[in-house]
């Protein structure tokens, strides 16, 4: 679980910034375009970063295989130089690139030397003459003492001497760049090599595995020893080459010229190096043109793809991920199942449990270290290809560069990518061949129908296999132009039949036959021999290659950023409504606007908060420089854009945090009092350290914080089905429905008592009222003062309004309710004691008492006596009223003594129908259950203003009726109320008298109430808990405020918040589980982002041991690994021996 | 097919857009390849995007041309599927049987469908699979079709998971039916859909969709030719079409139902 979120956190979204440029990812300093645009010039892992590059000239030496002198004269081939080129090397943190293609990717480098591209790759690819060396290939880097303008290095390679034993004859790969450049320049660079040669030297040991799993290897080694016949006595197995060397690989070998295929690339390798040493000179591309023989194949795919980086950065993620989840289920893996008879059916390989076992392994893995990808199907069609000629390691890296870079956004959940590069194949269609494209939209026939397939499973299920694998030989080293080229060769071949087609069927048909028929010769008919030896095959890629040669990444680039909003939007769009119309039947008590603002308003509450998370992972990067490299090879590049809702999988769960942001986004009472005061979060500041701040400071900067209040954490635990997964949209929307739904003054009361029953059993205790007390005032402390918000709910303007005319304000009397809300729910509460006296009889003399009281003292005292029961530690209002003071003093003591029900040794609940009595024995908490509770959740806007505007209206102006038999809005809910109430309320006299006493006494009481407060405010400070005061809102207040100028509610408002946190400093034990719950919800991001910490620990640890074993190896090896500083003609000699 | 064949006299005919939508792996494309080919294959490739293939279907007064769109039917491809079943007059909403969740993700393209696809579209819902219930030997006795393989209540999987023989023994033995009869076809009478059961495997009932789909199509929206049938023409007909037809689909279903022997 923990793995996955680090995962998740990992991959946040799907597309890579080089070919979606946004401006959101130019915020950083990174500037991430030009290292993404180097990265995929030579195909590098995502880690690596363009660190220096300078003008250079490959000097090749004359291959040693022509020339018969043996290992002797070095110096001599070296100087009887043979291919010499000029262009550019660079220098990454593991890599060292030189290609001819003179561009650049320094910072200061203009966009278009960044991308201005030529030739076939059109840099997308290792294009161009020169090499991609990782620099733990390099054995020995020598400066040259030359003449003395120019500065030379030859560099020594690994190549072919990794193996256990050179022959006599073997010859070190060697070569010479001179650099030019001001001396400053080069001797810049060379300390730049320095430095990374020496940090790369401990990945040897990688290179060596990952060398060995190269048929090349064994290739050239295997030519070798043959000639020597046997000097080893173990014959050495040659490297798995894909499922083809158990069950043949598909084609007939012979008419695809396998072995002289072989032959020339056995000629290439030996004379310009193998796998990671590899230097590229024109024949390399042309060879690749041609069609890769069956056994290298794998190989040259890896590396021209640049998955042979990945798994050398990682060799054993692949089989560390099958065995870290071994005997795990997923979703992922029930549809892999599925699909794994069905994978290449008819080749044999995939009829038998080995191809079969491997593909599941392959796809089951991939699943787990990319869970936002998970599986796909189409996948299983390219993994089964992939797996004809590859190793199952080899297949699972080059899969993931297939998802991440190559592909981006094609098998994501909503394959956004597959979608948006259809959009660009048509427009290019349209552009390429107008009467074409004309005729297939007069016919209506939908031309992604048939080219989707091509491009989602790369040909390999539309054409035969052999010619697919040919498509995809140049694919993997030009890129996804490839995919375009050949569709558009396809559409321009078949251009006169297609004219001919009336609809889908024929035109499906049409192609299909030519897709049969590829083999053919493509002139049949000719004279001429050699054109009639032309297939048709290979008038595909002479058309797809040189017609459409302007196809280039940079047009598909231009053409996705055209298309992409519309794509998205359309996908958003669809999911929207699936998503709205599959949330069940609860769903259906809210309108579909409202659905409609719920849906939009949790994602974009996920969506901000997944930005936030973003920055604080950059800011956290940015604090470990020095660790410049991620922690994961896999998955997809760390600058891309971020969660939209088309793009894949965003985040379907909301943790508290984000939930109180959406809270506070739909009501008010759920926005905060102060930007950052009332944010809690010791446990993340603790361990987040300054990141957090950090984020909070960028991320807030406009917009209100949300409040946060134990009664939101009640209604978070309420509505999520899993607590520790957060809130779905599901969760949301039922809670909301319960709420929302058909107005039900019942349901509400229920649903409120519900929220602090928290055993379950119909009951809530002492502490559970005080805390409902609390919700209550939390919840109105915004809702009356209609001035904050411009939006003013109309209730608040109908209150406010009669309130001008009473010189009562709202505020107060809702006080007074709460007030005698709390007495009130003592009075009747029952004990809590299993065996006590006979209960009704306790409850009667209970009641009895208490009215006898209230008779006794003045109604207000004793109300005030319950507030300050629960407000010791409350923060409040400056006082205005003095003159209560003593006398309030002068009743306490004497209250609290006669109310046995303030006694925290006597235990005591009330149950359902005692909080229903009491709410609805009070004019105001009624109307706040009825109306405001349910509508000060605001979803869309203009839901039924009139109606509300009109009940309102109706109970306000009877409000002061206090004697008359409440109105209600609708006849039915009256009845209800009603019913309940007379079968409910005990012989009441009390009651109502207590109710006339109340409202009667209602300023005077409020004034207590405020000043009570206050004085604990004043012990708060004292006590040195409470926060700065905040008088935000005052001027807001003072409008219509009746007492003196005050910011009386308002601080009422921070007192009460700063109230809930004295509550949980009261009660140490509730407080910690609750810490410890909200650990797990806030701390779904910090968890995450400790795993990561951690295991990149964990990685960057295994680099020092590793370093540190090198070291001492190498150590004991006496020279080797050492580094001279020569005046001479060294300038620095890193080498090894082994 | 029989009926496809037996083209003696030239009837008018004309073309229709079907669509198939359902859960993966509840053998969408088995059944067209049942209907298309009368053959089935065990180890069915996935259908990427989605297949296309045609079937004409021979009613006494016309021949029903039927472009079949069979599509993917993995979860995440479902974002393709308005591609597919834009201007469909027909649909087929298939779930499984023995898997209740493909139920609901068919009310879901139910749904869908209703919202977004033309408004005449006539969809029926077909529960696949039969051959895995015991309902398979009744039906199986039905003497629709010579295909070659009818295995009396076949137990084997047509391309699913190992892990239903199992449901199948925690079930009475031999019946892995999940989704009963009755609940499929009063959602599918809810809602105005035509119902069945089938089996690609054992071609149960197959046909007989095709047969009602072809004759739930509206006259009056079915013009030669591909292009007219789909345009604007037939969203106008939409209102009408409904009453009228959903009395003979009924009447269609409930004879259906009635030859299997359901017990409903």
């Amino acid at each position: 679980m923990m793995q996955w979120s680090s995962f998740v956190q990992k991959a946040q979204s799907l597309i890579d910034p080089a070919n979606f440029t946004l401006p959101t990812l130019t915020a950083t300093d990174r500037n991430p375009s030009k290292a993404s645009l180097f990265r995929q010039q030579f195909r590098l892992p995502d880690s690596q970063n363009p660190l220096q590059e300078i003008t250079a000239e490959l000097i090749l030496p004359i291959p040693h295989t022509s020339s018969s002198t043996s290992s002797g004269d070095q110096p001599r081939n070296l100087d009887r130089a043979g291919n010499r080129y000029a262009g550019r090397l660079h220098l990454s943190e593991r890599f060292i690139c030189f290609t001819t293609q003179p561009t650049s990717f320094a910072p200061s480098a203009t966009h278009s030397a960044s991308t201005h591209w030529a030739g076939q790759t059109n840099g997308t690819g290792p294009f161009g003459n020169g090499f991609t060396l990782p620099l733990c290939c390099i054995r020995r880097v020598e400066r040259l003492n030359s003449l003395s303008h120019v500065f030379s290095l030859a560099l020594t390679t690994w190549n072919g001497a990794l193996g256990k034993q050179q022959g006599p004859g073997f010859v070190p790969q060697r070569f010479t760049i001179q650099l030019v450049g001001s001396r400053q320049a080069c001797e810049r660079f060379c300390d730049g090599l320095k430095k990374g040669l020496r940090e790369c030297m401990k990945e040897i040991e990688s290179l060596r595995v990952v060398v060995n799993d190269c048929y090349s290897e064994y290739l050239l080694s295997g030519a070798k020893s043959k000639a020597q016949d046997g000097d080893n006595a173990e014959v050495r197995q040659p490297p798995d080459a894909g499922l083809g060397m158990i069950f043949r690989y598909p084609g007939d070998a012979r008419k695809l010229r396998d072995r002289s295929k072989m032959r020339l690339w056995g000629e290439y390798l030996r004379e310009n190096g193998r796998n990671a040493t590899l230097i590229r000179q024109p024949t390399f591309h042309k060879l690749i043109r041609v069609g890769l023989p069956n056994r290298l194949r794998g190989e040259i795919w890896e590396l021209s793809s640049g998955s042979l980086y990945l798994r050398l950065r990682s060799p054993n993620l692949y089989t560390e991920t099958l065995s870290k989840f071994s005997g795990r289920e997923s979703l992922a893996i029930d549809e892999i199942e599925k699909d794994l008879n069905r994978s290449l059916p008819e080749y044999a390989g995939f009829q038998s449990e080995e191809g079969i076992g491997r593909l599941r392994r392959v796809l089951t893995a991939y699943s787990w270290t990319n869970a936002e990808i998970g599986y796909c199907q189409a996948m299983n069609i390219v993994v089964a290809a992939l797996l004809i000629y590859m190793s199952e390691t080899q297949a699972f890296f080059l899969l993931s560069v297939l998802c991440d870079r190559l592909l981006p956004g094609y098998y994501s959940t909503t394959m956004y990518g597959t979608l948006l590069d259809q959009k660009v194949f048509e427009s290019l269609v349209e552009k390429t061949m107008p009467v074409l494209w004309d005729h297939l939209t007069k016919s209506d026939v939908q031309l992604s129908v048939v080219s989707l397939p091509w491009f989602l499973s790369l040909y390999i299920n539309s054409m035969p296999l052999v010619f697919a694998f040919r498509v995809l030989d140049v694919f993997f080293l030009e890129g996804p132009k490839v995919l375009f080229q050949v569709g558009l060769a396809i559409l321009r071949i078949n251009g006169e039949e297609l004219l001919d087609i009336q609809d889908d069927g024929s035109f499906i048909s049409v192609l299909k036959s030519y897709f049969s028929r590829l083999d053919e010769s493509a002139h049949p008919r000719s004279e001429n021999p050699k054109l009639r030896a032309i297939t048709r095959f290979q008038e595909l890629m002479v058309v797809a290659f040189k017609e459409f040669s302007g196809i280039t990444h940079q047009s598909i680039t231009e053409q996705r950023e055209k298309h992409k909003d519309a794509v998205l939007e359309n996908i958003e769009s669809f999911a929207k409504r699936t998503s709205i119309r599959n949330l069940g039947p609860d769903s259906k008590k809210l309108s579909m606007d409202d659905l409609g603002v719920i849906y939009d308003r949790f994602y974009e509450v996920l969506y901000e908060h997944q930005q936030r998370q973003r920055l604080l992972d950059e800011e956290k990067k940015r604090q470990q420089r020095k660790r410049a490299e991620r922690t994961s090879i896999l998955g997809p590049p760390v600058d891309r854009e971020v969660g939209r809702v088309g793009l894949g999988p965003s985040p379907s769960h909301m943790d508290y945090d984000a939930f109180r942001d959406f809270l506070a986004a739909t009501a008010k009472w759920a926005v905060g009092d102060t930007p950052g005061s009332s944010r809690k979060e010791p446990n993340v500041e603790q361990n987040a350290g300054s990141f957090r701040g950090f984020g909070k400071s960028l991320a807030w900067n406009n917009k209100s914080e949300p409040a946060d209040h134990e009664f939101m954490q009640r209604l978070f635990q309420k509505w999520s089905t899993e607590l520790s997964e957060g809130l779905s949209l599901q969760n949301v929307v039922n809670g909301l429905a319960r709420l929302k739904g058909p107005r039900d003054i019942m349901n509400n009361i229920n649903y409120f008592f519900d929220l602090y029953d928290d055993n379950g059993n119909g009951t809530v205790d002492r502490e559970g009222i005080l805390r409902m007390s609390e919700a209550l005032l939390f919840l109105s402390r915004r809702g009356f003062d209609g001035a904050i918000t411009p939006s003013e709910p109309p209730e608040e303007v109908g209150e406010h309004d009669r309130f001008e005319q009473d010189k009562l304000s709202t505020d107060e009397r809702f006080l007074g309710s709460v007030s005698s809300f709390i007495r009130r729910c003592f009075e009747y509460a029952d004990p809590s004691k299993p065996e006590g006296k006979p209960m009704p009889e306790q409850n009667d003399t209970d009641t009895e008492e208490t009215t006898e009281k209230l008779d006794a003292f003045a109604i207000g005292d004793d109300d005030e006596e319950d507030l300050i029961d629960i407000g010791d530690e409350a923060k409040p209002a400056p006082s205005n009223l003095k003159k209560q003071d003593t006398v309030t003093q002068h009743n306490r003591d004497a209250s609290e003594a006669a109310n046995p029900a303030l006694d925290p040794n006597n235990p005591l609940h009330i149950t359902l129908p005692t909080f229903r009595m009491v709410i609805l024995a009070d004019e105001l908490l009624e109307q706040f259950f009825d109306t405001f509770f349910p509508q000060s959740f605001h979803l869309s806007d203009q839901s039924h203003p009139t109606a509300k505007l009109t009940s309102l209206s109706s109970n306000l102006t009877t409000f002061s009726n206090i004697n008359t038999p409440k109105p209600h809005a609708t006849a039915a809910a009256g009845a209800t109320v009603a019913g309940a109430s007379g079968g409910i309320v005990p012989p009441g006299k009390g009651l109502r008298g207590v109710l006339d006493n109340i409202v009667s006494d209602g300023i005077r009481m409020a004034a207590e109430v405020k000043k009570r407060m206050d004085e604990a405010q004043r012990e708060l400070e004292r006590n040195a808990l409470s926060r700065p005061q905040d008088d935000d809102e005052d001027d807001d207040d003072e409008d219509y405020d009746p007492r003196s100028g005050t910011s009386a509610p308002a601080t009422i408002v921070g007192g009460i918040s700063s109230w809930g946190a004295g509550a949980y400093g009261a009660d140490p034990e509730r407080r910690s589980v609750r810490d410890t719950d909200r650990d797990l919800l806030e701390g779904a991001e910090v968890v995450s982002i400790h795993k990561k910490e951690d295991s990149s620990l964990l990685d960057d640890k295994e680099e020092h041991q590793h370093s540190a074993v090198e070291g001492s190896s190498s150590q004991q090896q006496g020279q080797s690994s050492s580094h001279h500083h020569n005046d001479g003609n060294v300038v620095s000699k890193v080498e090894f021996e082994l | 097919m029989s009926e496809s064949t037996s083209t003696n006299t030239p009837k008018p005919s004309s073309s229709v857009k079907l669509v198939l939508l359902g859960e993966a792996a509840v053998g969408k494309s088995s059944l067209v390849l049942r209907f298309v080919n009368n053959d089935f294959q065990e180890n069915k490739e996935p259908t990427i995007g989605a297949a296309f293939l045609t079937q004409k279907c021979s009613l006494p007064t016309r021949t029903i041309k039927f472009e079949i769109w069979d599509t993917a039917g993995q979860e995440r491809f479902a974002s393709l599927a308005p591609m597919y079943y834009r201007n469909a007059q027909a649909a087929l909403v298939v779930y499984d049987v023995t898997k209740p969740s493909s139920l609901t993700k068919a009310k879901h393209w139910v749904a869908e469908l209703q919202r977004q696809a033309s408004p005449g579209i006539v969809i029926a819902l077909v529960g696949n699979k039969l051959d895995l219930t015991n309902d398979a030997d009744e039906a199986s006795g039905e003497p629709r079709t010579d295909s070659e393989q009818q295995p009396p209540a076949a137990t084997t999987d047509e391309d699913d998971t190992a892990g239903e023989p199992q449901e199948e023994q925690d079930a009475t033995p031999g019946d892995a039916r999940k989704v009963s009869t009755r609940e499929a076809s009063s959602y599918a009478d809810e809602e105005g859909l035509l119902f069945f059961e089938t089996s690609a495997k054992t071609g149960v009932n197959v046909v007989e969709v095709f047969t009602a789909i072809a004759n739930a199509i509206p006259e009056s929206s079915l013009k030669s030719g591909r292009g007219a049938g789909a345009g604007t023409g037939q969203t106008t007909l939409g209102g009408g079409r409904p009453t009228e037809d959903s009395r003979v689909n009924l009447g269609d279903r409930t004879t259906a139902t009635a030859k299997e022997g359901c017990a409903c």
